[in-house]
């Protein structure tokens, strides 16, 4: 890479000094121009649990007996579990991604999680999406990578997050251009050409510490539009992605998933999808709460892979999970279970070699009066990811190396 | 939750570095209609600040300690001196909220407020309401078929102007809040975290400042909460039951009940209360929820916490360390008096300052409610409900547990798409418009940049020149 941040930084201070004015379009051009980085046509697809997936409860070590002992109501009944091998076994919600598994296209990555561990949503929200557990980074692990690796600038579909309304945090960086798109119906300013001319035209040249915020938003809106308007093109849906006779609002993550297909299928310059599912903060009821969850994931991740394969695409996709923390091993007294530590994650694909990954760690070794100790940190994933799938250089990213995990089959 | 602040700081200095590059050149003083703007000072990030002048300083207060103003409103505060204006703000009494015709529909309850927001003339009220359910926050969804929206709504217009231990207690046994943080299901044998948790981490004194035992502590003193209901004397009643087979009667029967003056709230129940022995923050005995409350507010970091929230939602993206500590040693003096605070706030340099002009971004609600009181168009409330949505805001279903993002963090290419899409729906009801020029005096203080200056010159009719303006940075700003 030949321009690294800091200079461009430096560029925009020293314009700044001297007062002369440089738009916005030709400080990206002079960057972009400089990224050396990733040129390849895999796509990394993050879905984000939040609210802190129980991970005991998704990935079940059956056959422990001190499993069911610390989950009288909660635990999930060994002879439901789909099982993995003779240990541990799969919510019997995940029939889709147990299929999956049996086709080799799932990795298991277990006791994923971090030294000294926060019991805290929005400190282990920024643990991960800052790839940071000191939380001083100030950037989005992909953030940093969209900034520097790939080159977002002149196309502003490179990063998307999809089905949902606001910049996800691991994507968020200066220099990184994200679109966030609802539904590309919504993904539109309405009221006819004037109004359609008027609004981008509104935000060119803001003022004040929003303007480049508001300006690049806005420009990489306009650019958006203007792309998927030229490449309405087709893309008809090969999978069923609604979980049978649910409700829309039951279908979130569904139509999220579907909306990626789409871009990952009509747009090449797609490289980057961010989508989310909420709700896992189950302190409360957790066993119809996570089922009814895990349902809607299995299904809609299910649907993913198929429409993939179906139009072709699914040799250059990867999809990892993710949730801030997993839960306590002892369920509360509400028929939930309160804030834990290390959990598992999916890793799913054509291109990943399926099995499981790490160690389970133990229910009755544990750390801070009854959690889980990792046995693989989180970075680890990302190394992998970055390095193996995607290409790109992951030291620049997390600032150090971990130890990589064999889970991308192709080189 | 200073997730969003933390990771846009960065991004928000990129953009005082490009933005002044920018600005400094762009900038073009106003409408020739309007004459030239006589601003001496460039606010931090490039805008040329008016704040030197009694009536601009009327008008930036009015803009954040309330929604967007007519002409008469602000003309009625600028003839009063800064200071004056402060207490005559801070003492507004609140204006009670119209009740929507189905106290357990939560939208009904959402339009209503939004309806109030826009009408009422007891604008600081709203604006506090606004803030504490960003602070003190909570889900719809754990209200299904009660009226607990409602009364969350009711409560924090009037505690939400007490001081923060009335608040406290009366958030502590909210039935709203109770769900949605699980005190209501919380027993001795297994106590629930949540509540205890959050109540420090989120809503007193941040991360740093308790460990992992004071929160298992805690839960185990706030456990046993359970959710009655009254009537306006105070004394227990039944609560009605509810079936599917008579839902109507049962959502009849409840709206009857809250009318008559019944509120549901939460009380200790001995019998699933923990009632040994706990040490809470250096605190040992047979603690209760009043005790966990009073020695939250004991500590040093309560007050600063709290006054660093008001100040980022009031005064400034980031203020510093100094500017928070001076306002949270009065807030704390005197006894975590509300007005006391807001009064200290509106008086800090850090919001008066010259450079602090425009340096807050409106939420979707202010935007939303702002368009509608300059376009007096109240009717659009119910719409505003569900246009909230595509900007990142639906009221009473915030992100998370720490509530709303603030300033930067409302930005993205969607929300800005659906900000400029409603000012589109907003002009597409009723025929007639205020006069422009004037408007842009009143909610833009005559302060415009360039491209703004450009797409009101060009635009043809009043329906687009307004559109201009409801769309531009400038109205999106305060």
């Amino acid at each position: 890479m030949s321009v690294t941040r800091r200079d461009f930084l430096a560029a925009g201070l020293v314009g700044a000094a001297s007062g002369v004015m440089v738009p916005p379009v030709f400080a990206k051009g002079v960057f972009a121009a400089g990224i050396e980085g990733i040129h390849n046509d895999r796509v990394l697809v993050v879905l984000q649990l939040a609210g802190g997936n129980d991970g005991l409860n998704t990935v079940v070590p059956y056959a422990d007996p001190a499993y069911l002992s610390a989950r009288p109501t909660v635990g999930v009944r060994p002879d439901a579990v789909l099982h993995i091998d003779s240990s541990v076994g799969l919510n019997p919600a995940l029939k889709g991604m147990k299929s999956l598994y049996d086709g080799g296209q799932v990795a298991i990555v277990q006791g994923v999680g971090y030294e000294n561990p926060t019991y805290s949503h929005f400190e282990n929200l920024y643990v991960w999406e800052y790839a940071d557990p000191q939380r001083a980074q100030t950037d989005g692990w992909l953030g940093k990578l969209l900034g520097s690796q790939i080159d977002s600038q002149g196309h502003p579909l490179s990063a998307c997050a999809l089905g949902e309304t606001s910049t996800p945090p691991e994507l968020r960086a200066p220099t990184a251009t994200v679109s966030v798109i609802d539904s590309i119906t919504g993904y539109t300013v309405r009221g006819g050409a004037t109004r359609q001319a008027t609004a981008p035209a509104l935000y060119r040249t803001t003022p004040g510490i929003y303007g480049v915020l508001f300006d690049q938003a806005l420009s990489t809106a306009e650019s958006g539009m203007k792309t998927l308007a030229a490449g309405a093109s087709a893309y008809t849906p090969a999978a069923q992605y609604a979980v049978a006779g649910a409700t829309q609002a039951a279908n979130s993550l569904g139509a999220a998933l579907q909306l990626t297909a789409q871009m990952i299928v009509t747009e090449p310059s797609v490289k980057i999808c961010h989508v989310v599912l909420s709700g896992f903060d189950t302190h409360q009821a957790e066993s119809t709460r996570q089922t009814a969850l895990l349902t809607e994931v299995d299904a809609a991740v299910s649907a993913f892979m198929t429409d993939l394969t179906a139009h072709g695409q699914a040799d250059r996709v990867v999809l990892m999970t993710w949730s801030e923390f997993g839960r306590r091993i002892n369920e509360n007294g509400s028929q939930g279970t309160d804030h834990g530590a290390a959990a598992p994650l999916f890793i799913v694909g054509k291109p990943v070699t399926g099995g499981l990954y790490g160690e389970q760690p133990s229910l009755t070794s544990t750390i801070d009066s009854g959690n889980l100790k990792y046995t693989v940190d989180f970075r680890s994933v990302y190394q992998t990811l970055i390095r193996d799938w995607l290409q790109g250089d992951p030291a620049a990213i997390l600032g150090a190396s971990y130890p990589e995990l064999p889970i991308i089959r192709v080189a | 939750m200073n997730l969003t602040k933390i990771h846009l700081s960065r991004r928000q200095a990129l953009g005082v570095a490009a933005g002044g590059a920018l600005g400094a050149v762009a900038l073009r003083f106003g409408l020739d209609e309007i004459g030239p703007t006589t601003a001496a000072t460039v606010s931090a990030g490039g805008w040329p600040s008016p704040l030197g002048t009694q009536r601009a300083m009327a008008a930036h207060l009015l803009r954040r300690a309330g929604f967007a103003f007519s002409q008469a409103d602000l003309d009625t505060a600028a003839a009063l001196s800064y200071d004056d204006l402060v207490d005559h703000v801070v003492s507004q009494k609140p204006a009670p909220l119209p009740l929507p015709a189905d106290l357990t529909n939560h939208n009904q309850v959402a339009a209503a407020w939004y309806s109030h927001m826009v009408t009422t003339s007891a604008q600081f009220p709203e604006r506090m309401t606004l803030f504490w359910h960003g602070v003190l926050t909570s889900d719809y969804r754990n209200a299904a078929r009660l009226p607990f929206v409602y009364q969350q709504n009711v409560l924090y217009r009037k505690a939400g102007l007490s001081d923060l231990r009335s608040l406290l207690a009366s958030v502590t046994t909210d039935p709203l809040m109770m769900r949605y943080l699980n005190l209501d299901a919380s027993t001795a044998a297994a106590p629930n975290e949540n509540y205890a948790r959050e109540l420090m981490e989120l809503f007193t004194l941040g991360p740093g400042n308790y460990s992992e035992a004071d929160v298992r502590e805690a839960a185990r003193a706030l456990s046993g909460l359970r959710i009655q209901l009254v009537d306006s004397t105070g004394a227990r009643i039944a609560a009605p039951r509810y079936a599917k087979a008579n839902a109507q009667a049962y959502a009849d029967e409840v709206n009857a009940l809250v009318r008559s003056g019944a509120t549901f709230r939460g009380a200790l129940v001995a019998r699933v209360h923990d009632s040994g022995t706990k040490t809470f923050l250096g605190r040992t005995g047979n603690l209760g929820p009043d005790d966990v409350i009073d020695i939250v507010l004991a500590q040093p970091a309560c007050a600063p916490f709290v006054t660093r929230r008001a100040m980022t939602f009031f005064a400034t993206p980031n203020p510093s360390s100094a500017d928070v500590n001076a306002v949270a040693t009065q807030f704390r003096a005197n006894k975590y008096d509300v007005a006391t605070l807001m009064r200290a706030i509106f008086r800090s340099s850090a919001f008066t300052s010259p450079t602090n002009y425009r340096s807050l971004l409106r939420s979707p609600t202010d935007y939303m409610v702002s368009t509608m009181r300059v376009l007096n168009r109240p009717q659009l409330a119910t719409g505003a409900v569900r246009a909230g949505a595509g900007m990142d805001q639906v009221l009473y279903a915030p992100p998370n547990v720490a509530g709303w993002p603030s300033n930067a963090g409302w930005v993205s290419s969607s929300t800005l798409l659906a900000r400029i899409n409603f000012a589109t729906t907003a002009l597409a009801h009723g025929t007639t418009l205020p006069d422009t020029a004037a408007a842009v005096r009143t909610h833009l203080d005559g302060v415009l940049g360039r491209d703004t200056t450009a797409a009101l010159g060009a635009a043809k009719t009043p329906s687009d020149r307004w559109f201009a303006l409801l769309a531009s940075p400038e109205f999106q700003l305060k």
